[in-house]
């Protein structure tokens, strides 16, 4: 019980996929303009963690260990358009909202590094537990990229001006700003994970 | 060579799989994405000319060139039209709505990829309201928003150069 709970929660803090584990940091940089756009890449993203995660254990013996990876991306692939076609189906407003986020998560790296590292070799409870806990590590990183940027970039959470006649740091907005944060964040953490130590 | 055989039969079980997975969710889907699709243009259509009842499709090859607007009474009272110009980082879509005397009714950005808080100012309606009432032709009275003059200017020439194209085509209908 203590372990499964730790695969949950390792994705969120210990092995965070943007902090600590440094994977998908390309949508990261694209993504992270804004607050609204986070949450719905990263809530897009841990769907997609989640079925990937957990159908890739079920059929972790049927596959041969030679070809997995083209089966992982094909499974994903897969899973991505199901979503893709049910939100245009079902939610057009979400749907415009995370608009090309939900294509791009099949070349997500975090989605088939999981399958790689973790669902391919464990069982489908800690494999949906892993999925779900890397997914909210995600979400919650995309999160804090973003308000930052978003704050700094344009002067709004969310949308809504926060601080009057603040002037906006255009650099924020852009990739090169995303950057900047990242790599500011990164840094941070690391200080602190070494203070620990 | 053995291997060889297993390894492609899965991989082309597991594609086969996906791809009958793939043509259900896609059947099941198609007619609802595509009422989506009209509904939200039908909606779109509507914002840009509230007056209008009805908007029927004028197609040339497929393409929709531009849409005809009807009041209730089933009377032509204007136009509405897509136009296209390319921004600082995406193609901006508008969609612009224009009364029979070339006056312009309302115009909506439609799709836009603008870097935030910069470019993506343009779909904010303090700059879309300066189109209400402009002549098409010549939208002499819009102003750009400082700093922004790229995806200003995209907004504007694609509704006016747009305009100039429909002219030609709409002559013969009034």
């Amino acid at each position: 019980m203590k372990s499964l709970i730790k695969e949950f929660t390792k994705g969120i803090i210990k092995e965070n996929p943007t902090f600590v584990l440094a994977l998908g940091l390309c949508p990261t940089l694209a993504v992270s303009v804004s607050v609204a756009n986070g949450i719905g890449m990263g809530v897009a993203a841990t769907f997609v963690l989640l079925g990937s995660s957990v159908i890739i254990s079920l059929v972790k013996n049927f596959i041969p260990n030679k070809i997995r990876i083209p089966c992982f991306i094909v499974i994903i692939a897969t899973f991505v358009t199901i979503i893709e076609l049910c939100l245009k189906a079902y939610s057009p407003v979400l749907d415009r909202a995370l608009g090309i986020y939900v294509p791009l998560i099949v070349v997500n790296c975090i989605v088939l590094g999981r399958a790689e590292a973790f669902a391919c070799k464990n069982n489908l409870l800690s494999s949906f537990l892993d999925g779900l806990g890397m997914g909210i590590g995600f979400t919650l990183a995309l999160i804090l990229i973003s308000a930052i940027r978003e704050f700094l970039g344009s002067g709004q959470i969310l949308g809504h001006t926060l601080i009057k006649g603040f002037e906006p740091v255009f650099v924020f907005g852009m990739p090169s700003g995303a950057l900047l944060v990242i790599g500011l964040l990164l840094g941070f953490f690391n200080l602190l994970r070494n203070r620990k130590t | 060579m053995k291997e060889m055989v297993r390894y492609g039969f899965t991989l082309a079980l597991i594609c086969v799989i996906s791809a009958g997975l793939l043509s259900a969710v896609d059947m099941l889907t198609r007619s609802k994405i595509a009422a989506q699709a009209l509904a939200e243009e039908q909606a779109a259509l509507k914002e840009v000319m509230p007056e209008a009842a009805k908007f029927t499709e004028v197609k040339s090859g497929g393409e929709i060139l531009y849409y005809r607007a009807f009041d209730s009474q089933d009377k032509l009272i204007g136009f509405a039209f897509k136009a296209g110009g390319k921004g600082y980082s995406s193609v901006i879509e508008t969609l612009a709505g224009i009364f029979l005397d070339g006056k312009i009714s309302a115009i909506k950005v439609i799709s836009i990829n603008e870097t935030p808080g910069l470019g993506m100012r343009v779909a904010q309606d303090s700059f879309t309201r300066q189109f209400k009432g402009q002549d098409a032709l010549s939208l002499s009275a819009v102003e750009a928003i400082s700093g922004v003059t790229i995806s200003s200017r995209a907004v504007i020439d694609s509704v006016i150069k747009k305009a100039q194209e429909l002219k030609e085509l709409i002559k013969n209908e009034k």
